[in-house]
């Protein structure tokens, strides 16, 4: 049974910027079930790694609320704080940043195992630092523990990274772009990796990207969310959503992206917008914010009245009025009505 | 790029067929880069022969050299590089087949950005930031000759059309007031401003989000057509050449691996390298899971490429010779070069991939 771990509740984050307050995230509810696989995807600006710091307690929402395996993250009391902060990790983008260049890979692994006292006493902590290079597949672990990250491959130091986030034995890991940085030929070796702490240690994920095919492989029996300028606009399960995408700015993208196939990616059917301009945050459309590309758009409707998610069958929620109309039409939510041709060319994005 | 008018668009081009005379001819290559620990090879003996109006995809993960050989053909590798060895022969627009490497400095400038132009990755962070747009075009071309400002905007306004970019706004702009994907098309479109024939693009659309990609490919596709250059892409990312390329090369350890027409490489590739990249890029169309394969090990150190075939390490179809017998690049199929002892025996198979020991080498 699906037995939530954490729960986002309505968050919204809004930053003040000198052209006036901004909502970087904005009434983003979700739920991430133990052992699950969650990915956020969204482009530059889509707010997916502003809901990923909230939910990793690195940033206060402006509303709403996290729920940790029950209790309130705002109410918690420091020993409650210091658990959640052990149980719940973060793998961040740039393997180069993120580790100390004058502490030796054993050095980085060891400092949590004894100051959260996992360790008892050194040696015991170059074991489990050994026993953590080996899950991570740094193998032979001799070759590993006392190099220092510039010895490193960028792979090699995101398995570092990985390493590290484990020595807590965490419950939940946030990876933002975790992936985004390394060759292709390593990445899918991490990312395997990655699912081997999900299916043998129960670890849950929250997976931030804005790469569809990454999400594809890793997700497949997760669930994506698809967030755009601060919102949530569609949610469910992989395959079904990759393989038949509803929100017309999730059908963009699904389009838009290059496959490493030459007939294939010639012959893809491509969905023209109206406009190539990413809203401002400052100055967000009205009714839907994707209405002014949206080749779907009912005037007097989308540009007026702000879509809610709404479930529409088979665990999938959709924010757009003319999706969810086809819907509850007797339609597929797929074969819609093009109302507006692409008005603008030679604009830029 | 002679004129500004369209051309048929040749049916055979990045074909076996092709009979499109050469404009480049990259010949065992090597460069070295000055690092404590002594030379680092990081081009080693590259062979790369492109046809006129072609686009070539040069593809390869960190350290295959690929942005190295690009940066070598305009002569503009940082001071701590040498090249070594090699020819690299250009035919100009007249006509003219010239040794790229024995020009003199100021014989090189006639050719750069007139003959062949470059947009370079991170197009962000290569525009004069307290320069507007204008006078980055109009510096360009006055430091080339063109004197006649009228005619520079005129043709930087026409430009901006070509590449989707709102002229008026974006001429008069800084770098600092447009979008990645904007300064990415002003950079595709300063380096068109002298007619080039061959444009290199380094990583065009590395960094940007996947409409903005999009945006950026299509862009490209439409200026090829309307003006006939040649171009040359370096690019990690295989579904880029698959959309935009007429040949593939792929590139390994300062290598170029494999060579030959698009389809060709991806449907019947010759190199166990291209497998193994192919076979690590999740296909998105469709509701079917597709597991995918890692290349085992790692990409090699430079300072220490391994002996005979440096893929031999992490390859399945790896055998003695491939440790002892370094592998030419060789026709191997109609127009598709291969080097690979073992070419005849590469199929896609991703089975084969496994059990390979996954050997994760430190590399200091």
């Amino acid at each position: 049974m699906a037995e939530p771990i954490m729960q986002l509740e309505h968050l919204t984050r809004r930053f003040k910027t000198r052209k006036g307050v901004i909502k970087a995230a904005d009434d983003v509810s979700l739920t991430l079930n133990r052992g699950d696989i969650l990915c956020l995807v969204g482009e530059s600006g889509s707010g997916k790694t502003t809901v990923a710091r909230m939910a990793g307690g690195l940033l206060k929402p402006s509303e709403g609320r996290v729920i940790f395996e029950g209790k309130d993250l705002a109410e918690m009391n420091k020993e409650e704080f210091a658990e959640y902060r052990k149980a719940v990790q973060i793998i961040h983008q740039d393997p180069y940043a993120s580790l100390n260049p004058v502490h030796t890979i054993g050095d980085t692994l060891r400092a949590p195992l004894l100051y959260h006292k996992i360790a008892s006493n050194k040696r015991d902590a170059t074991r489990r630092a050994g026993e953590l290079l080996e899950l991570v597949d740094l193998r032979p672990v001799e070759n590993f523990i006392d190099k220092y990250p510039h010895q490193l491959s960028g792979g090699q130091r995101q398995r570092v990274s990985i390493a590290r986030a484990m020595a807590l034995n965490p419950r939940v890991i946030i990876a933002d772009e975790s992936v985004s940085m390394v060759d292709v030929s390593i990445r899918v070796s991490l990312l395997n990796t990655m699912l081997k702490l999900r299916n043998e240690l129960g670890v849950t994920f929250l997976f931030i990207t804005h790469d569809l095919a990454v999400v594809k492989y890793f997700a497949w029996e997760g669930r994506i969310g698809v967030m755009y300028v601060g919102k949530l606009i569609e949610y469910g399960r992989t395959p079904k959503l990759i393989g038949r995408p509803m929100h017309p700015y999730t059908r963009a993208l699904a389009a838009a992206i290059p496959e490493a196939d030459p007939d294939l990616t010639r012959s893809k059917s491509k969905l023209q917008l109206r406009s190539l301009d990413i809203p401002n945050l400052n100055e967000l459309p009205d009714g839907c914010v994707f209405h002014p590309r949206c080749p779907y758009w009912v005037k007097g409707e989308c540009d007026t009245i702000v879509p809610p998610l709404v479930d529409v069958g088979d665990g999938r929620e959709v924010a757009c009025h003319v999706v969810v109309r086809n819907i509850e039409e007797g339609g597929d939510g797929l074969r819609l009505t093009v109302t507006d041709e692409p008005a603008l060319s030679g604009v830029a994005d | 790029m002679a004129g500004t008018e369209t051309r048929p668009t040749d049916t055979t081009r990045g074909t076996a067929q092709s009979t499109a005379p050469t404009i480049l001819e990259v010949e065992n290559l090597w460069v070295e880069y000055k690092t404590p620990n002594g030379w680092m090879q990081a081009v080693r003996g590259a062979d790369l022969t492109i046809r006129k109006g072609e686009a070539v995809a040069l593809i390869g993960e960190s350290g295959s050299g690929k942005s190295t050989l690009g940066f070598a053909l305009l002569r503009m590798l940082v001071r701590s590089a040498r090249i070594s060895k090699g020819s690299i022969r250009y035919t100009t627009g007249k006509g003219e087949t010239l040794d790229l490497l024995s020009l003199s400095d100021k014989q090189f400038r006639s050719i750069r950005w007139k003959e062949i132009a470059m947009t370079f990755q991170a197009a962000q962070n290569s525009l004069n930031p307290v320069m507007k747009v204008k006078d980055t075009f109009m510096e360009t071309a006055r430091a080339h000759g063109m004197r006649n400002g009228g005619e520079v905007r005129d043709r930087t306004l026409d430009l901006f059309r070509k590449v989707q970019l709102d002229p008026e706004r974006v001429y008069n702009a800084y770098p600092h007031e447009l979008s990645g994907g904007m300064r990415q098309r002003v950079s595709i479109a300063l380096s068109l401003l002298l007619q080039p024939e061959l444009i290199i693009l380094d990583e065009p659309t590395t960094a940007l989000d996947i409409l903005t990609q999009r945006a950026i490919i299509d862009v490209i596709r439409n200026l090829r057509e309307e003006l006939d250059f040649t171009m040359i892409f370096i690019s990690h990312d295989l579904s880029l050449a698959a959309e935009l390329a007429d040949r593939v090369a792929t590139m390994y350890a300062g290598e170029v691996v494999e060579y030959g027409p698009v389809r060709d490489v991806f449907y019947r590739p010759k190199h166990p390298y291209s497998v193994g990249l192919m076979n690590a890029v999740p296909p998105i169309a469709g509701e079917e899971f597709t597991p995918l394969t890692a290349i085992p090990g790692s990409t090699p150190n430079l300072l220490n490429v391994p002996s005979g075939c440096p893929f031999h390490p992490r390859c399945p179809f790896a055998t003695e010779i491939c440790v002892t017998e370094r592998p030419l690049l060789e026709e191997v199929a109609p127009a598709h070069l291969a080097a690979c002892h073992h070419h005849d025996r590469v199929d896609k198979d991703p089975t084969r991939w496994e059990g390979i020991e996954d050997v994760v080498e430190a590399t200091g």
